[in-house]
Protein backbone atom coordinates (compact mmCIF):
# COMPACT_ATOMS: atom_id res chain seq x y z
CA UNK A 1 0.00 0.00 0.00
CA UNK A 2 1.68 3.33 -1.11
CA UNK A 3 1.63 6.19 1.33
CA UNK A 4 1.92 9.04 -0.57
CA UNK A 5 3.77 12.82 1.40
CA UNK A 6 0.96 15.70 1.78
CA UNK A 7 3.15 18.51 1.24
CA UNK A 8 1.72 21.53 3.91
CA UNK A 9 0.71 25.02 2.78
CA UNK A 10 2.99 27.75 3.87
CA UNK A 11 2.40 30.16 6.58
CA UNK A 12 2.40 32.98 4.61
CA UNK A 13 -0.95 31.19 2.95
CA UNK A 14 -3.03 32.83 6.09
CA UNK A 15 -3.96 36.28 5.56
CA UNK A 16 -6.80 37.25 7.14
CA UNK A 17 -5.97 41.01 5.88
CA UNK A 18 -7.14 39.70 2.21
CA UNK A 19 -10.12 41.87 0.69
CA UNK A 20 -13.65 39.95 0.87
CA UNK A 21 -14.39 37.87 -2.52
CA UNK A 22 -17.81 37.66 -3.88
CA UNK A 23 -18.65 34.61 -2.03
CA UNK A 24 -17.73 35.63 1.25
CA UNK A 25 -19.76 38.60 0.84
CA UNK A 26 -22.82 36.81 -0.15
CA UNK A 27 -22.41 34.81 3.26
CA UNK A 28 -22.14 37.78 5.28
CA UNK A 29 -25.31 38.89 3.26
CA UNK A 30 -27.28 35.35 4.05
CA UNK A 31 -26.41 35.47 7.83
CA UNK A 32 -27.31 39.40 8.32
CA UNK A 33 -30.72 38.78 6.66
CA UNK A 34 -31.12 35.62 8.86
CA UNK A 35 -29.96 37.91 12.04
CA UNK A 36 -32.53 40.07 11.01
CA UNK A 37 -34.93 37.35 12.03
CA UNK A 38 -33.62 36.07 15.46
CA UNK A 39 -35.07 38.53 18.45
CA UNK A 40 -33.07 41.40 19.66
CA UNK A 41 -30.89 39.77 22.18
CA UNK A 42 -29.65 38.22 19.59
CA UNK A 43 -28.51 40.34 17.00
CA UNK A 44 -24.43 41.36 17.12
CA UNK A 45 -25.68 44.97 15.72
CA UNK A 46 -22.80 45.30 13.23
CA UNK A 47 -22.79 47.15 10.60
CA UNK A 48 -22.06 44.55 7.40
CA UNK A 49 -21.06 47.47 4.80
CA UNK A 50 -18.19 48.04 7.06
CA UNK A 51 -16.91 44.22 6.99
CA UNK A 52 -13.77 44.41 3.89
CA UNK A 53 -11.55 41.92 4.75
CA UNK A 54 -11.56 38.17 5.71
CA UNK A 55 -10.80 38.14 9.07
CA UNK A 56 -13.40 40.87 9.53
CA UNK A 57 -15.81 38.78 7.77
CA UNK A 58 -15.07 35.61 9.40
CA UNK A 59 -15.88 37.46 12.97
CA UNK A 60 -19.16 38.40 11.96
CA UNK A 61 -19.92 34.56 10.53
CA UNK A 62 -18.42 33.04 13.90
CA UNK A 63 -20.62 35.27 16.02
CA UNK A 64 -24.09 35.47 13.71
CA UNK A 65 -23.89 31.12 13.44
CA UNK A 66 -23.27 31.21 17.38
CA UNK A 67 -26.15 33.50 17.90
CA UNK A 68 -28.65 31.10 16.06
CA UNK A 69 -27.23 27.81 17.98
CA UNK A 70 -27.96 29.73 20.94
CA UNK A 71 -31.31 30.89 19.91
CA UNK A 72 -32.39 27.39 18.83
CA UNK A 73 -30.54 26.02 22.23
CA UNK A 74 -32.63 28.38 24.23
CA UNK A 75 -35.90 27.42 22.40
CA UNK A 76 -34.99 23.76 23.00
CA UNK A 77 -34.72 24.57 26.89
CA UNK A 78 -38.10 26.93 26.87
CA UNK A 79 -39.54 23.40 25.50
CA UNK A 80 -38.20 21.32 27.55
CA UNK A 81 -39.34 23.28 30.92
CA UNK A 82 -43.09 23.71 29.39
CA UNK A 83 -42.97 20.04 29.07
CA UNK A 84 -41.56 19.44 32.77
CA UNK A 85 -44.35 21.62 33.93
CA UNK A 86 -47.02 19.85 31.75
CA UNK A 87 -45.98 16.53 33.25
CA UNK A 88 -46.13 17.51 36.98
CA UNK A 89 -49.17 19.67 36.12
CA UNK A 90 -50.66 16.26 34.84
CA UNK A 91 -49.35 13.81 37.50
CA UNK A 92 -50.73 16.33 40.35
CA UNK A 93 -54.28 15.92 38.58
CA UNK A 94 -54.07 11.45 38.96
CA UNK A 95 -52.86 11.58 42.69
CA UNK A 96 -55.80 10.62 45.00
CA UNK A 97 -57.32 13.88 47.03
CA UNK A 98 -55.63 13.23 51.05
CA UNK A 99 -58.37 12.13 53.31
CA UNK A 100 -59.18 15.56 56.10
CA UNK A 101 -59.52 15.55 60.13
CA UNK A 102 -62.79 17.08 61.00
CA UNK A 103 -62.57 19.50 63.25
CA UNK A 104 -66.55 19.84 65.38
CA UNK A 105 -65.80 16.66 66.39
CA UNK A 106 -62.86 17.46 68.48
CA UNK A 107 -64.81 20.88 70.14
CA UNK A 108 -67.54 19.04 70.79
CA UNK A 109 -65.15 16.38 72.73
CA UNK A 110 -63.69 19.53 74.91
CA UNK A 111 -66.89 20.65 75.81
CA UNK A 112 -68.14 17.21 77.09
CA UNK A 113 -65.20 17.26 79.30
CA UNK A 114 -65.04 20.65 80.45
CA UNK A 115 -68.92 20.08 81.45
CA UNK A 116 -67.84 17.12 83.27
CA UNK A 117 -65.08 18.57 85.63
CA UNK B 1 -24.03 -10.18 -7.53
CA UNK B 2 -23.53 -6.51 -6.08
CA UNK B 3 -21.43 -6.95 -3.18
CA UNK B 4 -19.86 -3.08 -3.00
CA UNK B 5 -23.61 -1.71 -2.84
CA UNK B 6 -25.15 -4.59 -0.45
CA UNK B 7 -22.59 -3.47 2.15
CA UNK B 8 -23.10 0.62 1.12
CA UNK B 9 -24.29 2.12 4.84
CA UNK B 10 -22.80 5.82 4.09
CA UNK B 11 -22.93 8.60 1.05
CA UNK B 12 -20.30 11.43 1.37
CA UNK B 13 -20.07 14.33 -0.45
CA UNK B 14 -17.46 17.25 -0.22
CA UNK B 15 -18.13 19.78 -2.68
CA UNK B 16 -14.83 22.22 -2.82
CA UNK B 17 -14.82 25.63 -4.93
CA UNK B 18 -14.02 27.23 -8.16
CA UNK B 19 -11.67 24.84 -9.86
CA UNK B 20 -12.43 23.72 -13.18
CA UNK B 21 -11.22 20.16 -14.82
CA UNK B 22 -8.35 20.43 -16.89
CA UNK B 23 -6.98 22.88 -14.30
CA UNK B 24 -6.88 20.54 -11.63
CA UNK B 25 -7.38 16.81 -13.50
CA UNK B 26 -6.19 17.96 -17.18
CA UNK B 27 -2.55 16.55 -17.20
CA UNK B 28 -3.94 13.35 -16.26
CA UNK B 29 -4.27 12.64 -20.07
CA UNK B 30 -1.18 11.71 -20.23
CA UNK B 31 -1.65 8.91 -17.92
CA UNK B 32 -4.91 7.70 -18.31
CA UNK B 33 -5.74 8.29 -22.38
CA UNK B 34 -9.43 8.02 -21.58
CA UNK B 35 -9.33 10.84 -18.99
CA UNK B 36 -10.35 13.68 -21.01
CA UNK B 37 -8.14 16.25 -20.44
CA UNK B 38 -5.26 18.23 -21.75
CA UNK B 39 -3.91 17.74 -25.72
CA UNK B 40 -1.95 19.95 -27.57
CA UNK B 41 -5.08 21.02 -30.10
CA UNK B 42 -6.52 22.93 -27.73
CA UNK B 43 -6.36 26.67 -27.21
CA UNK B 44 -7.92 30.32 -26.81
CA UNK B 45 -7.45 33.68 -28.16
CA UNK B 46 -6.30 36.31 -26.33
CA UNK B 47 -7.47 39.85 -26.83
CA UNK B 48 -4.43 40.48 -30.00
CA UNK B 49 -5.83 37.04 -31.48
CA UNK B 50 -3.00 35.38 -30.48
CA UNK B 51 -4.19 31.24 -29.62
CA UNK B 52 -3.06 30.57 -26.33
CA UNK B 53 -2.55 27.07 -25.45
CA UNK B 54 -3.26 25.97 -21.87
CA UNK B 55 0.02 25.09 -19.97
CA UNK B 56 1.55 23.58 -17.11
CA UNK B 57 2.42 26.47 -15.02
CA UNK B 58 -0.80 26.58 -12.43
CA UNK B 59 0.87 28.50 -9.10
CA UNK B 60 -0.85 27.39 -5.03
CA UNK B 61 -1.97 30.91 -4.81
CA UNK B 62 -1.41 34.96 -5.97
CA UNK B 63 -1.37 33.86 -10.03
CA UNK B 64 -5.02 34.12 -10.08
CA UNK B 65 -5.64 37.60 -8.58
CA UNK B 66 -8.17 38.92 -8.82
CA UNK B 67 -10.64 36.34 -8.58
CA UNK B 68 -11.70 35.25 -12.32
CA UNK B 69 -15.21 36.14 -12.52
CA UNK B 70 -17.56 33.41 -12.87
CA UNK B 71 -21.42 35.13 -12.48
CA UNK B 72 -23.17 34.49 -15.01
CA UNK B 73 -22.64 36.91 -17.74
CA UNK B 74 -18.83 36.21 -17.67
CA UNK B 75 -19.25 32.64 -18.13
CA UNK B 76 -21.63 33.56 -20.92
CA UNK B 77 -18.73 35.17 -22.43
CA UNK B 78 -16.70 32.25 -21.53
CA UNK B 79 -18.72 29.47 -22.98
CA UNK B 80 -19.90 31.26 -26.01
CA UNK B 81 -16.82 32.84 -26.85
CA UNK B 82 -18.68 36.00 -27.30
CA UNK B 83 -21.42 35.48 -29.64
CA UNK B 84 -24.69 36.32 -28.35
CA UNK B 85 -27.22 35.05 -31.16
CA UNK B 86 -30.04 32.81 -31.09
CA UNK B 87 -29.61 29.16 -32.19
CA UNK B 88 -25.03 29.49 -31.10
CA UNK B 89 -23.66 26.89 -29.97
CA UNK B 90 -20.37 26.72 -27.58
CA UNK B 91 -17.09 26.96 -28.16
CA UNK B 92 -15.12 27.68 -25.39
CA UNK B 93 -13.21 30.41 -26.26
CA UNK B 94 -14.10 33.07 -24.48
CA UNK B 95 -11.78 32.34 -21.37
CA UNK B 96 -8.90 34.49 -21.78
CA UNK B 97 -11.03 37.24 -23.39
CA UNK B 98 -13.13 37.41 -20.00
CA UNK B 99 -10.31 37.26 -17.42
CA UNK B 100 -9.01 40.33 -19.57
CA UNK B 101 -11.69 42.09 -18.55
CA UNK B 102 -11.04 42.19 -15.22
CA UNK B 103 -7.59 43.98 -15.46
CA UNK B 104 -7.31 45.01 -18.84
CA UNK B 105 -3.78 43.61 -18.95
CA UNK B 106 -2.71 40.32 -21.99
CA UNK B 107 0.07 38.66 -20.07
CA UNK B 108 -2.12 38.11 -16.84
CA UNK B 109 -5.28 37.21 -18.44
CA UNK B 110 -3.13 34.77 -19.92
CA UNK B 111 -2.73 32.96 -17.07
CA UNK B 112 -6.49 31.35 -17.05
CA UNK B 113 -5.04 28.74 -19.41
CA UNK B 114 -3.00 27.42 -16.50
CA UNK B 115 -3.14 23.87 -15.31
CA UNK B 116 -1.57 21.87 -12.29
CA UNK B 117 1.10 19.23 -13.24
CA UNK B 118 0.06 15.93 -11.85
CA UNK B 119 2.89 16.24 -8.99
CA UNK B 120 1.69 19.35 -7.36
CA UNK B 121 -1.79 17.29 -6.47
CA UNK B 122 -0.73 14.52 -5.20
CA UNK B 123 -3.80 13.91 -3.90
CA UNK B 124 -6.41 14.55 -6.37
CA UNK B 125 -4.83 12.97 -8.98
CA UNK B 126 -3.85 10.26 -6.66
CA UNK B 127 -7.93 9.73 -6.02
CA UNK B 128 -8.95 10.45 -9.24
CA UNK B 129 -6.83 7.31 -10.69
CA UNK B 130 -6.97 4.82 -8.24
CA UNK B 131 -10.70 5.38 -7.67
CA UNK B 132 -14.01 6.64 -10.42
CA UNK B 133 -13.28 9.31 -12.32
CA UNK B 134 -15.81 10.91 -14.24
CA UNK B 135 -15.29 12.93 -17.66
CA UNK B 136 -18.70 14.46 -17.99
CA UNK B 137 -19.53 16.12 -14.16
CA UNK B 138 -20.56 19.83 -15.07
CA UNK B 139 -21.60 22.42 -12.71
CA UNK B 140 -25.74 22.54 -12.34
CA UNK B 141 -25.70 25.99 -13.94
CA UNK B 142 -23.46 28.67 -15.88
CA UNK B 143 -23.28 30.82 -13.01
CA UNK B 144 -21.66 30.98 -9.42
CA UNK B 145 -21.38 29.29 -5.81
CA UNK B 146 -24.69 29.72 -4.25
CA UNK B 147 -27.25 28.53 -7.12
CA UNK B 148 -24.86 25.43 -7.87
CA UNK B 149 -24.48 24.63 -4.15
CA UNK B 150 -28.22 24.24 -3.78
CA UNK B 151 -29.02 21.79 -7.06
CA UNK B 152 -26.51 19.88 -4.68
CA UNK B 153 -29.21 19.99 -1.71
CA UNK B 154 -32.78 21.25 -3.68
CA UNK B 155 -32.27 19.53 -7.01
CA UNK B 156 -33.02 23.19 -8.31
CA UNK B 157 -31.56 26.78 -7.21
CA UNK B 158 -35.59 27.88 -7.82
CA UNK B 159 -35.28 29.97 -10.67
CA UNK B 160 -31.97 31.80 -9.11
CA UNK B 161 -28.66 32.29 -11.12
CA UNK B 162 -26.78 35.10 -8.70
CA UNK B 163 -25.18 34.76 -5.33
CA UNK B 164 -28.74 36.27 -3.49
CA UNK B 165 -30.98 33.69 -2.67
CA UNK B 166 -32.25 31.94 0.60
CA UNK B 167 -34.29 29.12 0.44
CA UNK B 168 -37.01 29.57 2.43
CA UNK B 169 -40.57 27.94 1.85
CA UNK B 170 -39.80 26.73 -1.30
CA UNK B 171 -41.78 23.79 -3.25
CA UNK B 172 -39.06 21.55 -3.47
CA UNK B 173 -37.60 20.32 0.57
CA UNK B 174 -33.58 20.06 0.88
CA UNK B 175 -32.42 16.25 0.49
CA UNK B 176 -31.48 17.03 4.29
CA UNK B 177 -34.98 17.27 5.14
CA UNK B 178 -36.37 14.73 3.07
CA UNK B 179 -34.17 12.09 5.02
CA UNK B 180 -35.04 12.98 8.27
CA UNK B 181 -38.46 13.31 7.35
CA UNK B 182 -39.09 9.96 6.03
CA UNK B 183 -40.58 6.96 7.80
CA UNK B 184 -38.70 5.27 8.63
CA UNK B 185 -36.22 7.96 9.49
CA UNK B 186 -32.66 8.32 7.80
CA UNK B 187 -29.79 10.36 9.31
CA UNK B 188 -28.08 13.31 6.98
CA UNK B 189 -25.61 16.65 8.60
CA UNK B 190 -24.09 19.10 6.99
CA UNK B 191 -20.77 19.22 8.49
CA UNK B 192 -19.20 22.57 7.86
CA UNK B 193 -15.09 23.28 9.13
CA UNK B 194 -16.08 25.54 12.65
CA UNK B 195 -18.64 28.39 13.42
CA UNK B 196 -16.40 30.92 11.49
CA UNK B 197 -16.52 29.11 8.52
CA UNK B 198 -19.72 28.44 9.01
CA UNK B 199 -22.65 26.88 6.48
CA UNK B 200 -23.26 28.21 3.04
CA UNK B 201 -26.63 26.98 3.46
CA UNK B 202 -28.19 29.23 5.72
CA UNK B 203 -31.58 28.44 5.32
CA UNK B 204 -31.16 25.21 6.94
CA UNK B 205 -29.15 26.36 9.17
CA UNK B 206 -31.68 28.54 10.18
CA UNK B 207 -34.40 26.22 10.47
CA UNK B 208 -33.03 22.60 11.24
CA UNK B 209 -30.45 23.61 13.94
CA UNK B 210 -28.86 21.75 15.65
CA UNK B 211 -29.80 18.24 14.26
CA UNK B 212 -28.57 18.98 10.84
CA UNK B 213 -25.60 20.53 11.33
CA UNK B 214 -21.92 19.84 12.67
CA UNK B 215 -18.23 20.83 13.22
CA UNK B 216 -15.15 19.13 11.06
CA UNK B 217 -13.99 18.05 14.27
CA UNK B 218 -17.56 16.41 15.07
CA UNK B 219 -17.02 14.93 11.42
CA UNK B 220 -13.90 13.62 12.00
CA UNK B 221 -15.09 11.58 15.64
CA UNK B 222 -17.82 9.93 14.24
CA UNK B 223 -15.63 9.02 11.50
CA UNK B 224 -13.47 7.43 14.57
CA UNK B 225 -16.66 5.87 16.38
CA UNK B 226 -18.24 5.02 13.36
CA UNK B 227 -21.34 6.61 13.85
CA UNK B 228 -21.78 9.11 10.54
CA UNK B 229 -25.04 9.81 8.95
CA UNK B 230 -26.34 8.00 6.47
CA UNK B 231 -25.78 10.83 4.49
CA UNK B 232 -22.87 13.71 5.16
CA UNK B 233 -22.08 16.76 3.02
CA UNK B 234 -18.71 18.68 3.89
CA UNK B 235 -17.79 21.92 3.49
CA UNK B 236 -14.16 23.11 3.51
CA UNK B 237 -13.25 26.19 5.37
CA UNK B 238 -14.37 29.35 3.23
CA UNK B 239 -11.50 32.14 5.35
CA UNK B 240 -8.59 32.64 6.66
CA UNK B 241 -9.11 33.55 10.39
CA UNK B 242 -7.79 33.04 13.82
CA UNK B 243 -8.62 30.88 16.44
CA UNK B 244 -8.06 29.85 20.38
CA UNK B 245 -6.30 26.85 18.58
CA UNK B 246 -3.83 29.12 16.13
CA UNK B 247 -4.24 30.39 12.70
CA UNK B 248 -6.58 28.41 10.04
CA UNK B 249 -6.09 28.52 6.30
CA UNK B 250 -8.72 28.76 4.11
CA UNK B 251 -8.53 24.90 2.43
CA UNK B 252 -11.71 25.67 -0.10
CA UNK B 253 -9.12 26.13 -2.76
CA UNK B 254 -11.41 29.48 -4.03
CA UNK B 255 -8.53 31.28 -5.37
CA UNK B 256 -6.81 32.94 -4.53
CA UNK B 257 -7.07 30.85 -1.20
CA UNK B 258 -3.81 28.13 -1.02
CA UNK B 259 -4.35 25.05 -3.26
CA UNK B 260 -2.15 23.08 -0.94
CA UNK B 261 -4.58 23.81 2.16
CA UNK B 262 -7.24 22.47 0.14
CA UNK B 263 -5.61 18.83 -1.15
CA UNK B 264 -4.77 18.55 2.84
CA UNK B 265 -8.54 18.70 3.99
CA UNK B 266 -9.28 16.07 1.11
CA UNK B 267 -6.71 14.27 2.39
CA UNK B 268 -7.89 14.20 6.01
CA UNK B 269 -10.85 13.38 5.32
CA UNK B 270 -10.07 10.32 2.91
CA UNK B 271 -7.50 9.12 5.57
CA UNK B 272 -10.20 9.49 8.60
CA UNK B 273 -12.74 7.43 6.64
CA UNK B 274 -10.27 5.06 5.52
CA UNK B 275 -8.82 4.15 9.12
CA UNK B 276 -11.83 3.00 10.26
CA UNK B 277 -11.99 -0.08 8.42
CA UNK B 278 -15.75 -1.61 8.64
CA UNK B 279 -16.44 2.67 7.73
CA UNK B 280 -14.32 2.22 4.93
CA UNK B 281 -16.02 -0.77 3.51
CA UNK B 282 -19.56 0.61 3.82
CA UNK B 283 -18.60 4.33 2.77
CA UNK B 284 -18.73 5.93 -0.57
CA UNK B 285 -17.10 9.44 -0.99
CA UNK B 286 -17.85 11.99 -3.94
CA UNK B 287 -14.94 14.70 -3.93
CA UNK B 288 -16.75 17.53 -6.44
CA UNK B 289 -16.33 21.21 -7.42
CA UNK B 290 -19.28 23.68 -7.15
CA UNK B 291 -18.36 25.67 -10.32
CA UNK B 292 -15.11 26.23 -12.35
CA UNK B 293 -14.77 29.22 -10.87
CA UNK B 294 -13.85 31.33 -14.16
CA UNK B 295 -11.00 29.02 -14.89
CA UNK B 296 -10.46 27.14 -18.59
CA UNK B 297 -12.07 24.18 -19.65
CA UNK B 298 -12.03 22.32 -23.09
CA UNK B 299 -15.53 20.24 -23.09
CA UNK B 300 -18.72 22.59 -23.98
CA UNK B 301 -21.53 21.73 -21.43
CA UNK B 302 -24.59 20.13 -23.21
CA UNK B 303 -28.16 21.14 -23.12
CA UNK B 304 -30.10 19.59 -20.53
CA UNK B 305 -33.38 18.99 -19.59
CA UNK B 306 -35.22 22.18 -18.77
CA UNK B 307 -36.22 23.08 -14.81
CA UNK B 308 -39.66 24.75 -13.78
CA UNK B 309 -38.01 28.44 -13.50
CA UNK B 310 -36.76 30.84 -15.82
CA UNK B 311 -34.56 33.41 -14.96
CA UNK B 312 -35.49 36.77 -16.25
CA UNK B 313 -33.13 38.26 -19.02
CA UNK B 314 -32.62 41.40 -15.82
CA UNK B 315 -31.66 38.62 -13.32
CA UNK B 316 -29.08 36.53 -16.12
CA UNK B 317 -27.55 40.13 -17.07
CA UNK B 318 -26.94 39.00 -20.60
CA UNK B 319 -30.10 40.61 -21.84
CA UNK B 320 -31.76 36.95 -22.71
CA UNK B 321 -33.70 34.98 -20.15
CA UNK B 322 -32.31 31.44 -18.77
CA UNK B 323 -34.67 28.37 -18.77
CA UNK B 324 -31.67 26.12 -17.15
CA UNK B 325 -31.48 24.27 -19.69
CA UNK B 326 -27.52 24.12 -20.08
CA UNK B 327 -25.38 22.84 -17.68
CA UNK B 328 -22.56 24.86 -16.56
CA UNK B 329 -18.92 24.71 -16.95
CA UNK B 330 -17.10 20.95 -16.25
CA UNK B 331 -15.72 20.71 -12.48
CA UNK B 332 -13.16 17.50 -11.24
CA UNK B 333 -15.50 14.97 -9.77
CA UNK B 334 -14.20 11.79 -8.13
CA UNK B 335 -16.07 8.62 -6.49
CA UNK B 336 -14.54 6.67 -3.81
CA UNK B 337 -14.53 3.38 -2.34
CA UNK B 338 -12.77 0.25 -1.92
CA UNK B 339 -15.32 -1.57 -4.34
CA UNK B 340 -14.26 0.71 -7.42
CA UNK B 341 -12.06 -0.88 -9.80
CA UNK B 342 -8.87 0.91 -10.18
CA UNK B 343 -8.56 3.18 -13.06
CA UNK B 344 -12.67 3.88 -13.55
CA UNK B 345 -13.34 6.35 -15.71
CA UNK B 346 -16.93 7.42 -16.32
CA UNK B 347 -18.64 9.30 -19.48
CA UNK B 348 -22.31 9.33 -18.57
CA UNK B 349 -23.71 12.90 -18.06
CA UNK B 350 -23.95 13.99 -14.46
CA UNK B 351 -24.48 17.71 -12.44
CA UNK B 352 -24.96 18.52 -9.06
CA UNK B 353 -28.64 17.10 -9.41
CA UNK B 354 -27.43 13.98 -9.50
CA UNK B 355 -25.94 14.31 -5.60
CA UNK B 356 -29.71 14.52 -3.91
CA UNK B 357 -30.97 11.97 -6.98
CA UNK B 358 -28.88 9.24 -6.39
CA UNK B 359 -29.07 10.10 -2.39
CA UNK B 360 -32.91 10.22 -2.56
CA UNK B 361 -32.70 7.07 -4.82
CA UNK B 362 -30.68 4.95 -2.83
CA UNK B 363 -31.92 6.17 0.88
CA UNK B 364 -35.89 6.48 -0.21
CA UNK B 365 -36.65 4.62 -3.53
CA UNK B 366 -39.26 6.65 -5.16
CA UNK B 367 -39.99 10.17 -3.72
CA UNK B 368 -41.72 13.02 -4.88
CA UNK B 369 -42.21 15.87 -5.22
CA UNK B 370 -38.84 17.18 -6.63
CA UNK B 371 -37.51 19.59 -9.89
CA UNK B 372 -37.48 18.39 -13.23
CA UNK B 373 -34.02 18.64 -13.22
CA UNK B 374 -33.54 16.58 -10.35
CA UNK B 375 -36.29 13.88 -11.85
CA UNK B 376 -33.70 14.07 -14.81
CA UNK B 377 -30.48 13.80 -13.81
CA UNK B 378 -28.44 10.51 -13.79
CA UNK B 379 -27.49 8.96 -10.64
CA UNK B 380 -23.88 7.75 -9.72
CA UNK B 381 -24.70 4.77 -7.40
CA UNK B 382 -27.39 2.28 -8.19
CA UNK B 383 -30.30 1.71 -5.90
CA UNK B 384 -30.24 -1.94 -4.09
CA UNK B 385 -33.16 -4.07 -4.20
CA UNK B 386 -33.91 -4.30 -8.01
CA UNK B 387 -31.41 -5.99 -10.35
CA UNK B 388 -28.36 -3.86 -10.69
CA UNK B 389 -27.27 -2.91 -14.35
CA UNK B 390 -23.55 -3.99 -13.93
CA UNK B 391 -22.96 -1.63 -16.65
CA UNK B 392 -23.87 1.59 -14.34
CA UNK B 393 -22.23 0.27 -11.27
CA UNK B 394 -19.40 1.80 -10.37
CA UNK B 395 -18.90 -0.16 -7.40
CA UNK B 396 -18.61 -3.04 -8.92
CA UNK B 397 -15.52 -5.60 -7.49
CA UNK B 398 -16.45 -8.84 -5.84
CA UNK B 399 -14.10 -7.83 -2.83
CA UNK B 400 -12.87 -5.02 -0.67
CA UNK B 401 -9.07 -3.78 -2.27
CA UNK B 402 -5.78 -4.26 -0.14
CA UNK B 403 -4.29 -2.04 -2.27
CA UNK B 404 -5.67 1.79 -1.85
CA UNK B 405 -3.24 4.13 -0.64
CA UNK B 406 -2.71 6.06 2.17
CA UNK B 407 -1.90 10.01 2.59
CA UNK B 408 0.35 11.24 5.18
CA UNK B 409 -1.20 13.87 7.00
Amino acid sequence: MTTIKVPRPPKSAHDPGRPLTSLLKSQIEHLHEAERRLPLRYRTETYVNAIKTEGEGASYIRDVTEAIHKAHADAERLRRTRERKLEIAAAAEKRPAPKRKTKSKGKVGNAKRARKK
Amino acid sequence: MATGLDQLKHIVVLMMENRSFDHMLGSLKADNPAIDGITNQLGNPDTTGALIKPQPLAEFQSQLDPDPDHHFPAVDLQIFGGNTNPGRAPNMQGFVKSYFNQQMDVKHSQKIMYYFPKEKLPVLTTLALEFAVFNRWFASIPGPTICNRAFAHYGTSFGRVDLNPLYINEPFKSIYSRLIGATPKRTAKVYYYDTTSSTMEVANLLQNQPQLFGTFDQLQKDCDKGTLPDYSFIEPNYSDHDTNAGEEIANDQHPDHNVQAGELFIATVYQRIKENAALWASTAILIVYDEHGGIYDHVAPPNCVADQFTASANATGTGAEFKFDRLGVRVPAVLISPWIPKGAVVDRVFDHASIPATVTKFFLGDYSPRSPRETSADIFIEPTGAAVDPQRNLLSLSAVRSDCPNFNV
